[in-house]
């Protein structure tokens, strides 16, 4: 009986068409919806599914919803060796980058990769990766990639192209290669490389040409002129103690920045006071506000056009101090000439940096120009700079882009083969590559996604994603990482290695073969071992050392100009930078990395023009348009309060819930003309616009379609950096930005707390001392000086209308520990700490969680609506010198903190619950628990915070656009995509909240494996570091720390013992578990624009006065809200 | 003007109303008790692609349960053994049975046996095998005699009541380590042995969460 019913349940799902017939069952469909109904006598077919969708689910519901469907349990035919079901496996591989790759592991379920972590093997990194290495797993089940090659427009199966590169290899054997080119994108496999000279020994006629739109090569120039090697610098930031960064994001630009971030932070990881003598300074100089500049003690805006005077003025005064190098002194005077900074600035910085000799490096922005890399070469050696210059076994010196071109156009190219990349898209405009394609008689293209060039291609071939394929790589040290298969191909593709190989070899050679052979070629002994460890870290790039060429330099340097350019309104710089969520163009559709915002402007699935308020203004008064967004501030003046009273907010269309109407620019670059929304940031230089490329793209994929705007178009052979002579025009059009953080100031409040380092050493409290806590602290009664583990796990009341149970004790319904109490194993405390010293605003931590927890990315419409679903957010403020509210000031100091649930002790979204779906479990984490929950939303209106996220829609089951037709729509999300999914996380439904769960799966691992050990034994307790959160283990900087708070040995407890600890919104006693270390700056007291205590701070003052001396201090008085903007 | 409605229509109303009470109580009351896994689930015996019987394999044969389900004790998931297992034993006992037809065809085919699922904790609930088994929880706490079943079916209601039962008096279940899988081992009764059971409890430190992320993630 039981099972027939089991049976009938399962058929009315499973047999639709039959039951559909029945002509019962179409009265019952007509009856319940009549209006529907009468649609049926001439029906569309489309109409009819809807209805019948419908009704099939109201008839699942009704009839059999209490029947649980069949389901089946298909184990392995024969089980795999090494494959456990429910256990997911880890393989070391690499993600493949222009010049290194990043080492990683690869967590994989029964076969199916779905997260990427760093490789801890490979010490520079320590475990870390980029945001984009763990968006790229998500390319891996894009269902817009290219799972066919498309031989002139029609799709063909894989043994054709096949044959079709055997004939290749066929057609051009007779000819040497000529005619023959490659345009291949840069890459760090030591085997593509032995390929190529593979090739170059078949085919001696033929070229080979590499490309990137992101790559300058401009150092590589410059160190090939004076030393004689196109070598490249690597910094030993663990020597460096004074860093001055000209133009360079060295934080975030570039293979090896996770090192730089990493080296850099380190000698910022300041546990208490007497710690302090080991924080470095740096120095920055640059046009773009990136995150080197935020992070940055002194910071001054420059144009480009500006640096070679500025680097030069500061080489006068170093080569002053060192009195050596004279003979470039005419020479670097002439030069420096034209700079418009003052010289206190430049000598000031210089003097501490030759004070450091030994311990300071100057960094240079790739886009500088060559005379300025060689320049600086030579002025890190007059500093000893901690310098590594290495000699890359890569293709540097390879043809340009623009030779390839010329080939093209003279008619000697007669087959191109393009290996990835996308040059019909981001090549320089001037080359009009899409025409040039037209001139060679067969191109073919290898391509992970049909994009531009595989249009213009004659010959598409589809790409494999590194994950599905064998290869190799080296890290910027050169140590040899491998590139593991994760998975089989999903679809019939093809990848590099293998094509070249098909095209260079007679008889078939596996990729397989090809990395164990460069393998044993490097010297190595054990490949097994090799693919275990992830690393070959006993080669390296070898070092070079020789000195700097003064003739060499001298030369280089006759080049530069002297000429002053005036920048104003009508002679605008423009700079290029890669797009943050699409870089150049390859994460274009993907939605992790879309719908992250960007670090600095907090824009997601946009770009916009990038213009200094100093622009913004004499824009507004030029052309009468309104760009300012935030003359709404939340004090007593400010729209929040205004709306409140029922006041007119005089500008609430420019900012209304996430949505930025942004007025629309028009660029002119010589011919060129764009329209390009622009949103105002402050720390540019005056007169330099940014421009992000890399968005726009028109052959893409459901993410990428219509999002951003396409700006290579402006950017042409004699300008990939940047280039002046720009006008920019106001339009009247407007168009909504989402931004999810259109608020920049702290408003004076005590949210993050910084301090300098001077002003550390004599406060070392300092951070108690801000807030309103400092006057009203968490209240804990009289177990106030209680340590923090007596504190965690008993749960003090204080005056506290909710009484805690003890986590120490077992519950009241347990009988077995009566009596028995002192024997009661102790449950671990959770708790965090982030670092806000060392958080350099990366975001990795946001799609790492993404990627963890499963979940899902909502779309630019939806973001607009203010219903982003990330766990966490990344807040950026910027405070000023002079607080104005109503205005966007010119130089800022940048903030970063991430914001996640904090675990509060006495939380607050528990006690509005009304059916229980929140509350504490015996470990402090405030749990969710999702079938409970019926979506009334009162938990995130009362959390302080904000930090709960709402699925407004069923995000994970419709795609994006289908959201509002609710049951109508599309049910199923592609399988493709269910497969990155991490099984150990519930997929979230429409109608619940959701929020960080300090990674709850992966303590009940821990917990779990620790409790299969011990047995029959007690000892259960999880060591300390074994569990890492998404977030944390993911950070360069170790920002984050977590672990069991009740162990006053464990880290995050040493930590949170630190001064610099603090709750934010402490007062409100809400005991938060994540809690914060203030951040320090590290001012030059003989520097012009030397501050005594961080802008931050100075708000925070103005605000709200101070309970401590604040002798010598500048008096701040309420004039300066008053001051007029011409202050600035 | 005469009355339209007699008399005992005043009572109608509180009649119906105390009606519609008792008529939703009973739904209510019907749907409560009997909707529970204890009802729905309990004794639910599909019919398996292979009629393989567990009391002839584990009970007579006296194989054990890790023989097969060779995973338990580190996954979360006991494993339902591949067909190669099978074929272990039966590429030398009864090779040419009819009845193994099925087996032999997916070994040959590599096309997994479709068997069907029995045994299902409620939606959003993250189970471990592997914690259980080797912290003294025996099969048959959940499973039920399984070495007793010539067909296979759902003997406990594993419902949230039924986790948290054993949850709250874990003393109740525990069991020597070496006794996990001896499904016939009989829980005793004599004061002083029931009190090393509880010592168990003690000396492992089995503290068995009730908190909802024990559970659900």
């Amino acid at each position: 009986m039981e099972e027939k019913s089991q049976e009938h349940g399962a058929k009315y799902w499973k047999s639709l068409d039959d039951l559909a017939e029945t002509p019962a069952f179409k009265e019952w469909v007509e009856k319940e919806f009549p209006s529907g109904a009468s649609e049926l006598e001439g029906v569309g077919r489309r109409n009819f599914i809807k209805i019948m969708a419908a009704s099939f689910g109201l008839a699942g519901l009704g009839i059999t919803g209490c029947r649980r469907p069949k389901q089946h349990i298909l184990p392995y035919a024969e089980q795999p060796e090494n494959l456990i079901p429910g256990v997911a496996n880890f393989y070391c591989s690499s993600v493949p980058g222009l010049t290194a790759n990043t080492p990683v592991i690869v967590e994989s379920h029964q076969g199916r990769p779905t997260k990427i972590e760093g490789n801890p093997s490979y010490k520079a990194f320590g475990g870390a990766t980029t945001i984009y290495d763990q968006a790229s797993i998500l390319d891996l089940y894009d269902p817009d990639r290219s799972t066919a090659s498309n031989f002139n427009n029609s799709k063909v199966p894989a043994y054709q192209v096949k044959d079709f590169l055997v004939s290749l290899k066929d057609t051009n054997t007779d000819s040497k290669g000529a005619g023959l080119a490659i345009l291949a994108e840069p890459s760090a496999s030591p085997s593509r490389i032995a390929l190529k000279k593979a090739f170059e020994a078949r085919y001696p006629k033929a070229t080979w040409t590499e490309y990137s739109p992101s790559q300058y090569l401009n150092s590589r120039v410059a160190a090939q002129s004076v030393f004689g090697s196109s070598v490249k610098g690597s910094v030993d930031f663990s020597q460096a103690k004074r860093i001055l960064s000209i133009d360079s994001d060295f934080l975030s630009e570039g293979d090896d920045a996770l090192a730089k971030s990493r080296g850099f932070t380190a000698k910022r990881k300041i546990l208490n006071k007497s710690e302090v003598s080991k924080m470095n300074r740096l120095y920055s100089v640059e046009s773009n506000l990136t995150t080197a500049g935020s992070m940055a003690d002194h910071r001054l805006r420059l144009s480009v056009t500006q640096m070679p005077a500025f680097i030069a003025k500061l080489g006068i005064e170093l080569i002053n101090l060192s009195n050596s190098g004279g003979e470039l002194l005419s020479q670097l005077s002439s030069i420096a000439s034209t700079c418009e900074i003052e010289d206190k600035w430049v000598k000031e910085c210089a003097a501490d940096l030759y004070n450091s000799k030994g311990h300071s490096v100057i960094l240079l922005g790739d886009h500088l120009t060559v005379e300025t890399q060689a320049l600086g070469f030579y002025l890190n050696q007059i500093l000893s700079a901690p310098l590594t210059l290495l000699e890359h076994a890569d293709s540097a010196s390879n043809l340009r882009i623009s030779n390839l071109a010329d080939s093209i156009n003279t008619g000697s190219v007669k087959t191109l083969i393009i290996l990835g990349g996308n040059p019909v898209f981001d090549a320089p405009a001037d080359l009009k590559w899409a025409k040039l394609l037209n001139k060679v008689d067969i191109t073919v293209h290898l391509s992970y996604s049909y994009n531009e060039t595989s249009a213009e291609s004659d010959y598409h071939i589809a790409q494999s994603h590194y994950l599905e394929t064998w290869s190799d790589g080296r890290t910027s040290e050169g140590h040899l990482v491998p590139v593991q298969p994760l998975i089989e191909p999903l679809f019939d593709t093809f990848d590099e290695l293998s094509l070249l190989s098909s095209i260079i070899y007679d008889a078939p050679v596996e990729n397989y073969a090809i990395v164990k052979d460069t393998f044993t070629n490097f010297g190595g002994t054990d490949f097994n071992q090799f693919l275990k460890q992830g690393i070959l870290d006993s080669i390296s790039y070898s070092s070079y050392t020789g000195t700097v060429d003064i003739s060499a330099l001298a030369q280089l340097l006759s080049q530069a100009s002297t000429q002053k350019v005036n920048l104003g309104l009508s002679n605008l710089e423009l700079r290029f930078i890669p797009s943050f969520h699409a870089f150049d163009g390859r994460y274009a559709n993907n939605g992790w990395m879309m719908e992250c915002p960007d670090p600095i402007t907090k824009l997601t699935w946009d770009n916009a023009l990038l213009i200094s308020p100093r622009l913004a203004k004499e824009l507004e008064s030029v052309y009468g348009v309104s760009i300012f967004a935030t003359s709404t501030s939340m004090n007593e003046e400010g729209a929040f309060f205004k709306s409140a009273k029922g006041e007119l907010q005089k500008n609430s269309s420019v900012f209304k819930r996430g949505k930025e109407s942004a007025v629309i620019a028009q660029i002119k670059v010589g011919n060129n003309q764009l329209e390009i929304p622009m949103h105002v940031v402050p720390g540019l230089a005056n007169y330099t616009v940014i421009l992000p490329y890399g968005m726009g793209r028109q052959q893409v994929g459901r993410v990428g379609e219509n999002v951003g705007i396409n700006t290579y178009g402006l950017r042409t052979s004699d300008g990939m950096g940047f280039i002046t002579g720009v006008e920019v025009k106001a339009t009247e059009k407007r168009f909504f930005l989402a931004n999810t953080q259109e608020h920049w100031s702290m408003e004076g409040r005590a949210i993050v707390r910084e301090g300098t380092v001077d002003y550390y050493k004599k406060n070392p409290d300092f951070v108690n001392q801000m807030g309103v806590e400092s006057h009203a602290p968490a209240n804990y009664g009289y177990k106030d000086n209680a340590s923090l583990a007596d504190k965690s796990q008993n749960q003090y009341r204080g005056n506290s209308a909710y009484v805690h149970p003890k986590f120490n004790e077992p519950d009241p319904n347990v009988k077995v520990w009566k009596g028995k109490e002192e024997l009661y194993p102790n449950n671990q405390q959770w708790g965090m700490t982030i670092d806000l010293n060392t958080c350099t605003g990366c975001s990795a931590c946001v799609v790492a969680c993404q990627s963890e927890n499963n979940i899902p990315i909502v779309g630019k419409d939806q973001v607009l609506r203010g219903r982003e679903m990330h766990w966490i957010r990344l807040d950026r403020y910027f405070s000023a010198e002079k607080y104005k509210a109503s205005e966007v000031p010119e130089d800022v100091q940048v903030s970063f903190m991430g914001m996640t649930c904090a675990h509060c002790e006495n939380a607050p979204c528990e006690s509005v619950c009304p059916v229980n779906a929140t509350v504490h479990d015996k470990e402090g984490l405030n749990t969710m628990a999702y079938n409970r929950c019926v979506g009334t939303r009162y938990c995130a209106n009362n959390c302080p915070y904000k930090v709960r996220r709402f699925n407004f829609f069923d995000w994970n089951k419709r795609e994006i656009g289908e959201f509002y037709k609710g049951p109508l729509g599309p049910v199923e999300e592609p399988e493709l995509e269910k497969m990155r999914a991490n099984p150990d996380v519930t997929v979230r439904m429409r109608g619940v909240m959701e929020k960080c769960t300090y990674c709850v799966q992966r303590i009940q691992a821990a917990k779990i494996n620790q409790k299969s050990i011990a047995g029959a034994s007690n000892d259960t307790a999880v060591p300390d570091g074994t569990i890492k959160t998404a977030c944390q283990q993911v950070c360069p900087n170790d920002s984050i720390s977590f672990g069991d708070i009740s162990d006053p040995n464990s880290e995050v407890s040493t930590m949170k013992a630190s001064d610099r600890n603090y709750s934010v919104l402490g007062y409100l006693n809400v005991r938060p578990r994540t809690t914060y270390l203030a951040r320090l700056r590290n001012p030059n007291k003989l520097m012009p624009d030397y501050y005594k205590k961080p802008y931050a701070y100075k708000a925070y003052k103005d605000r709200y006065g101070s309970s401590q001396a604040t002798s010598g201090d500048h008096s701040h008085s309420n004039t300066h809200y008053d001051e007029s903007h011409s202050a600035y | 003007m005469a009355n339209i409605f007699p008399k005992w229509v005043n009572s109608v109303p509180i009649k119906l109303i105390i009606a519609i009470l008792l008529i939703k109580s009973a739904v209510v009351i019907g749907i409560t008790y009997y909707f529970s896994p204890q009802y729905t689930r309990v004794g639910y015996a599909p019919t398996q692609p292979v009629a393989f019987s567990h009391e002839f394999h584990a009970g007579t044969l006296e194989i054990d349960c890790r023989y097969c389900h060779t995973f338990v004790e580190q996954s979360g998931h006991s494993n339902v053994p591949g067909t190669n297992i099978c074929m272990s034993c039966h590429s030398m006992v009864l090779k040419d049975d009819a009845r193994l037809a099925t087996v032999r065809q997916s070994y040959d085919s590599g096309e997994p046996i479709p068997w069907v699922r029995i045994h299902k904790v409620p939606d959003y609930v993250y189970f471990n095998h592997a914690v259980h088994v080797n912290r003294g929880i025996s099969c048959v706490e959940c499973h039920g005699k399984v070495d007793e079943m010539e067909v296979v079916y759902h003997a406990k209601e594993l419902s949230m009541g039924f986790c948290l039962e054993c949850h709250r008096n874990p003393e109740d279940y525990i069991r020597p380590v070496e006794e996990i899988y001896n499904l016939d081992w009989e829980r005793p009764t004599d004061p002083s042995e029931v009190k090393e059971l509880e010592e168990f409890v003690h000396d492992w430190g089995v503290n068995p969460p009730q908190s909802c992320s024990g559970c659900h993630r």
